[in-house]
């Protein structure tokens, strides 16, 4: 009967070695898979919810089919599966063994390892055995003969010239799991051969390889003896490869056959497209105080068990490292080897928690490897085992985010989208701004209803090249006949990106405001935006915190356009063009094929780039990196992705469609030096030449309509309101003619009455000089306040005069008469300058580690926004002053106000900005000195104080030069910026701020007095429009310039 | 009850611009407001001081002598109290500067004068003097006035007022001011020269700015060279400092630096972006050429030209040479 004998001349001892040492590697093995699942089950919770068994038969597909190794790798990829597939083979054929000798026959005395099961088993066993060893043998000679730069760990973007020992361990890793393959595959034929060779049953090619061998063997003159040796060591060899590979599975390379079972089928169908929401607290606090949800990831504790897992089921294949863009752009981040040192930390922190004292971030992973993501998915999409590389380091963003560790320009971008709603510091008014350029109206949705709203975002709003796209898609639509409207100054920034800087809470509050626009709006359909970002966030993010219409992206509507006909092609524009697909748009939510659509449309002859669709290459703005300057000198993204197009010759357009590519790429079209290759344009203007846009007259049908309305309209009411104006002053003069020859001597006194006495006319101010009186000097003096309720010191006091300042939105109009600027004329923020007298404050405190910090502001309700700002930044206490009459009040007034809140406060030190942003007076601070008979220094750049009788004072003059001077405490210091860059206040913080008490004082009439001037006058100064242009050659212009400027220097 | 004291700022023993020009503003309504010119000296050599000061126009010159030569805002406002007291002026006059913010308004506060910083324009509507400021940014002008204030105090704009240029005659008497035992002085300790940068583009007045037009950064000398010719500072837009042509520091724009003190801005081949518009677009005086007629630039520009900026260049060198 056809079968083998297992156990050959192995002894009762040998069996029973056999038997123990391989009990010992199934324990060792078990160990490992219970210490990873005990290690996930300590973990925290998913903060994204997971679908393990629905994810499990994707995860089943893309195992068994080898989808996802085969990605942008085939030959690793058809190397891989026939070692998988050799592999699960010969476990099945040890594991059917096993079944036989261990369990059904000495047990229930049934065999069934013979005959022709015997055959088949053995035909399938070599050739799965030889599929093992062609695929790893295939695998060695890549790694170690072709080398690629994506298996290679040293950090050369780091400028590591030598290999890390943690890398080197990576090598044996890999260098271990290959060989010990290799050998259990070369040791199994071994054994067959000499098997063979001695036994040579007639079933023998049933075993081809083994066959083979044996045949060689005995051809090469091998004896009876020599085999029984081979056979009786090698099955020794073999057998304690095997066990010792199965032992290792969990603690190497291997693991990751386990992982991967289950980052694959945990994946997160919305992972990064949707990020979560911070993590709920753990645990009631010790005190009663509210538990405070956790921010992001500063510790490795604070990693989910599916992102543990993730970390586990790397296998250093490096896709994702060659994928990056910031990998590729010589940025210090690579996706994987952020992985790989997660991984270790992880497993270091598990073994023995915070012994190793690393911190996650600045140790493990440094912050601006954090920073260098431009979170465009390209990692994570092809990583072959499912991790999700973005959202970790979102995570961990956020704590650099509450931490303040970030970058000063994107510090103020993230406070002018807090502020004005928008990432360009524009005022929020001008946000329809490129309307105003059309032929036509476009729809305000807040006061009437369209069936599409267009949230428009913040470049295409904004930026005057994007202006120029959104008013030729506004064309383009009108053309069509598509019902649009906006939101105007309602909409704010969308927040795709600042979620994905990290600053989750400013996220919450632009997802909150602009859902609660849309709901304030009057009724539309759907929701259409040329801006993928916007698009992306709206359509996956929004959701969690609100009903959201349903959202399109414009590619998609113009194809629809062009399909239905609404839209026709009278010009089909023949170009060769390329098209770079939006990370957003594209890898997000799948749009690879609208624009192509529209591209095939119009008639353009599309090239796709050698990076395109799932593999686009990002332009580098995403993640909040267009908020970020790149460094100076290294070859950005987009111009890597410019020399790409270039490269597909004879190109006659760069096709974009998302408003920041039109940015980055019309800038780096330029610097890469093809600013003659191509040309950059967006979709919608290759859509405007196709259907010859300009010959549509946009005005004329509802115009017409409109005109023919309107005309009527206006005769009808106009002869309405003649006959009206006739009538009514018939009646009226009569009765008010006889009414008033009654009244007439009442009349006459009250308008006596209400001419102001005590308020001459400026004219007659001046004529009535000398009106100032006898000279005499009169001391300002502190106001009296009502007390409030002031805490008892403990420690020193140091008192932060912050003032909220307004800037003008450039469309202002003064109200001359009244001498006034409406309050809707401005936008208010914290004063820079007050900013840097808080943070002196808080830095005094802190090397103190003593002492109070208390906010005093003076203004209306609004004002508090601002006090909590401070508050938020550490101050531990506000007060806000006000009384109408404080509205316009000059800097000495300003200053009497708050020395009578000095007086209640008693504080140590007084702080106040150097000036402010607004007005600039640059006098409130040195006043109140004075009223307070405080020591005072102005223009600070720094302070020394061990809290003893006297400080050391930096002072800035002129010229950057700087006076260190002592002064004694109690002082007064107005700050000057520059001197310590203020900490960052998040938009959770200032919501928490809430808590901190706030007392609100009465100004009782305090600005009544009116102590320094009075404003006779506010106007705008005189200035021109647009340019003047002076006209001629160079040598014309030359002579005209070099006179503005003799004449600006006062040298006419 | 009359006159204008004008304080004098000096520092390393010489007078500084804005007190000269403060005479210059003095001088020009003096005779509208009545009473005499007087400027007061505050130092520990006054003398060098004084005769610098007697420009046209200055009818006295009062010193009043300190222990040593480092300014102190308290032993200022001690002294200049004391003289406006007693010759009961009208107007006194202070420089807005980093020492004038210092004590201005602290004198201001202890006369209960009338006040106002920062005055770029002093004029007299009869005999009561009109002072001009702006706010927000430049965008708004206001003219105050000081009723019922039988003193006024104003910290005046530096570079501004034309300072006169003729000496003076006036009469040099020394006045004398307890400042041994002033309340809240400090003691100077050092001066700190200015850390070492390149440039300052927050605190440039002039500046040429140039931007991708420049082509390559082979093409830049050429317009180093020409700022400095002009007197002014070299700045940049985006493109220029992101290809490594010119160090960050010299962006002009919200990702580089404000333009905050400039007031005769030259931007060359720049078509404005608005990230470099929200740097530069305040400016008083901006001169833009671009071969581009639609250029954004041209939006926020007050003197346009449309011609190659290389031309230009060579022009305005021999222009200037």
């Amino acid at each position: 009967m056809e079968t083998r004998e297992l156990f050959w001349e192995i002894s009762s001892l040998g069996h029973t070695l056999f038997f123990v040492v391989a009990g010992a590697a199934m324990a060792v093995a078990f160990a490992g898979v219970v210490w990873h699942v005990y290690r996930y089950a300590r973990a925290r919770r998913s903060p994204v919810p997971v679908h393990p068994w629905r994810g499990f038969w994707r995860m089943v597909f893309d195992v068994f089919s080898q989808r996802t190794v085969h990605r942008r790798d085939r030959s690793a990829g058809h190397a891989h599966t026939p070692i998988l597939y050799g592999f699960l083979l010969l476990l099945a054929a040890t594991s059917i063994i096993t079944v036989e000798y261990d369990i059904s026959e000495p047990f229930f005395g049934f065999t069934f390892w013979h005959g022709d099961f015997y055959l088949a088993f053995s035909l399938i066993a070599d050739l799965a055995g030889l599929g093992l060893i062609v695929g790893v043998v295939y695998m060695m000679w890549r790694r170690w003969q072709v080398r690629p730069a994506k298996l290679a760990y040293r950090r050369e973007y780091r400028g590591e010239t030598e290999t890390r020992p943690r890398a080197r361990a990576w090598e044996w890793d890999d260098t271990l799991f290959l060989w010990a393959l290799l050998l259990i595959g070369v040791t199994g034929f071994l054994q067959e051969a000499v098997r063979l060779a001695m036994d040579q049953p007639p079933w023998g090619p049933w075993s081809p390889v083994g066959w083979v061998l044996a045949q060689i063997f005995l051809g090469l003159g091998m004896d009876e003896a020599a085999a029984a040796a081979i056979r009786r060591a090698n099955w020794w060899i073999h057998g304690i490869a095997a066990l010792a590979f199965i032992a290792g599975i969990p603690w190497t390379k291997a693991k990751h056959i386990l992982a991967v079972l289950g980052s694959l089928s945990t994946r997160d169908a919305l992972a990064l497209r949707r990020l979560p929401k911070p993590a709920p607290a753990r645990a009631a606090a010790a005190d009663d105080t509210e538990p405070e949800p956790e921010v992001g990831f500063g510790s490795i504790a604070q990693f989910s068990w599916k992102d543990l897992l993730n970390l586990d089921a790397c296998t250093k294949c490096g896709r994702c490292h060659e994928a990056c863009p910031a990998t590729a752009s010589g940025a210090p981040l690579s996706p994987r080897d952020l992985i790989l040192d997660l991984r270790a930390h992880a497993a270091q922190s598990a073994f023995r928690p915070g012994a190793n004292g690393a911190a996650l971030i600045g140790d493990v992973i440094e912050a601006e490897t954090l920073w260098s993501c431009r979170s465009c998915g390209a990692c994570m999409e092809i990583c072959p085992v499912g991790i999700e590389h973005p959202p970790m380091i979102v995570q961990m963003r956020r704590q650099l985010v509450e931490d303040g560790a970030m970058e000063q320009q994107l510090r103020d971008t993230l406070d002018m989208i807090a502020n004005r709603g928008n990432s360009f510091g524009e005022s929020p008014r001008s946000r329809g701004g490129w309307t105003s350029a059309l032929e036509f109206p476009v729809k305000d949705v807040r006061a009437e209803p369209a069936e599409n709203l267009w949230f428009v975002g913040d470049y295409a709003s904004y930026d005057p090249r994007n202006q120029d796209v959104s008013r030729t898609v506004a064309r383009l639509f009108r053309a069509a006949g598509l019902d649009f409207g906006l939101l105007y100054e309602s909409e704010r920034t969308a927040g795709n990106d600042v979620r994905r800087v990290g600053e989750e809470g400013l996220f919450e509050s632009l997802a909150e405001h602009n859902l609660e626009a849309m709901g304030a709006a009057k009724q539309f359909d759907a929701i259409v935006t040329t801006d993928p970002h916007s698009y992306n966030t709206i359509r996956n993010e929004y959701p969690d915190f609100g009903e959201v219409a349903p959202i399109r992206h414009y590619t998609s509507v113009l194809a629809e356009l062009l399909e239905s006909g609404r839209l026709t092609v009278v010009k089909p524009l023949g170009r060769r063009v390329t098209l770079h697909d939006p990370c957003h748009l594209g890898r997000f939510n799948g749009h690879y094929d609208e624009p192509r659509r529209v591209l095939e449309l119009i008639g353009c002859e599309l090239v796709d780039m050698p990076r395109c669709r799932d593999n686009s290459f990002c332009c580098g703005a995403g993640g909040g990196r267009i908020w970020i300057p790149d460094p100076v000198g290294k070859e950005r993204p987009a111009e890597n992705r410019m020399h790409e197009a270039a490269s597909l010759g004879n190109l006659d357009a760069f096709v974009v469609c998302c408003p920041k590519d039109m940015t980055m790429f019309e800038d780096a079209r330029k610097t890469s030096g093809h600013e003659g290759d191509f040309v950059v344009q967006d979709l919608a203007e290759l859509v405007a030449e196709a259907i010859d846009l300009k010959s549509i007259d946009l005005k004329e049908v509802p115009a017409l309509v409109d005109r023919i309305t309107e005309a009527a309209a206006t005769r009808i009411a106009d002869t309405v309101a003649d006959r009206l104006a006739e009538r009514l002053a018939e009646t009226v003069t009569e009765r008010v003619l006889s009414e008033l020859a009654d009244r007439a001597p009442t009349l006459t006194a009250a308008a006596a009455a209400s001419q102001p006495a005590s308020a001459p006319k400026p004219e007659q101010q001046a004529e009535a000089a000398p009106a100032s009186g006898p000279w005499r000097a009169a001391p300002v003096t502190a106001a009296t306040l009502p007390p409030y309720e002031v805490p008892a010191k403990e420690g020193p006091r140091l008192l932060v005069a912050v003032k909220r300042v307004g800037e003008l939105n450039p469309d202002f109009a003064i109200d001359e008469a009244g001498g006034t600027i409406a309050d809707e004329h401005f936008e208010y923020e914290l004063n820079e300058w007050d900013e840097a007298a808080l943070e002196e404050a808080l830095l005094l405190t802190e090397r103190l580690e003593a002492g109070e910090v208390v906010a005093v502001t003076i203004g209306p309700d609004d004002a508090e926004e601002t006090l909590r700002r401070a508050l938020a930044k550490g101050a531990h206490r506000g007060v806000r002053v006000w009384d109408e009459s404080l509205r316009d009040a000059d800097p000495v007034t300003l200053a009497r106000v708050l020395a009578g809140v000095a007086a209640q406060e008693t504080p140590d030190i007084v702080l106040t900005g150097a000036q402010s942003a607004d007005l600039g007076h640059g006098a409130t601070g040195s006043a109140l000195a004075r009223i307070l008979g405080l020591p005072h220094a102005a223009v600070v750049l720094g302070i020394e104080w061990d809290g003893a009788d006297a400080m050391t004072v930096t002072r800035e003059l002129e010229g950057g030069m700087r006076q260190q001077l002592t002064l004694p405490a109690p002082a007064l210091l107005t700050v000057q910026t520059g001197g310590s860059t203020p900490r960052y206040a998040t938009m959770r913080m200032i919501k928490q701020a809430r808590k901190k008490p706030i007392a609100v004082v009465d100004g009782a009439g305090v600005g009544l007095e009116q102590a320094g001037a009075v404003v006779r006058r506010l106007y705008e100064p005189p200035k021109s429009g647009r340019a003047a242009m002076i006209e001629g050659d160079a040598e014309a212009v030359a002579k005209a310039i070099a006179d503005i400027i003799r004449d600006k220097r006062g040298e006419v | 009850m009359a006159g204008i004291l004008v304080v004098a700022e000096h520092f390393d023993g010489v007078l500084r611009d804005v007190t000269l020009e403060m005479i210059g503003a003095a001088a020009e309504i003096k005779d509208g407001l009545g009473g005499p010119l007087a400027v007061l000296v505050i130092g520990q050599d006054v003398d060098a001081l004084a005769s610098a000061a007697n420009l046209e126009g200055v009818d006295e010159i009062v010193t009043v002598a300190q222990a040593d030569a480092h300014f102190d805002p308290a032993l200022y406002e001690e002294a200049v109290c004391a003289v406006a007291e007693a010759r009961q002026v009208r107007l006194v006059l202070i420089g807005h500067t980093a020492a004038g913010m210092a004590f201005g308004p602290a004198v201001a506060a202890r006369l209960g004068s009338g006040f106002a910083s920062d005055v770029f324009g002093l004029t007299l509507d009869g005999a009561e003097p009109i002072a001009t400021r702006s706010g927000y940014g430049g965008k708004v002008s206001m003219d105050l006035a000081f009723p019922d204030k039988p003193v006024i105090v104003l910290t005046l704009r530096g570079a501004t007022f034309k300072a006169p240029e003729e000496a003076g005659s006036a009469s040099i008497a020394s006045f004398t001011v307890e400042l041994d035992a002033v309340p809240g002085a400090g003691t100077h300790i050092d001066y700190l020269p200015a850390p070492p940068a390149d440039v300052d583009i927050g605190k440039a007045e002039f500046i040429l700015s140039v931007g991708r037009a420049l082509g390559e950064d082979t093409n830049l000398p050429q317009f180093s060279a020409l700022a400095e010719r002009l007197g002014a500072t070299l700045g940049c837009s985006r493109p220029v400092a992101d290809s490594g042509w010119l160090p960050k520091a010299h962006q002009v724009g919200q990702s580089g630096t404000i333009a905050g003190n400039c007031s005769l801005y030259l931007a060359l081949g720049i078509s404005g972006a608005v990230q470099h518009l929200a740097g530069m677009k305040h400016v008083d005086t901006i001169i833009a050429v671009n071969t581009d007629p639609e250029a954004p630039i041209f939006n926020v520009a007050h003197h346009g030209a449309c011609v190659d900026i290389f031309e230009l260049a060579e022009a305005l060198e021999r222009e200037f040479n």
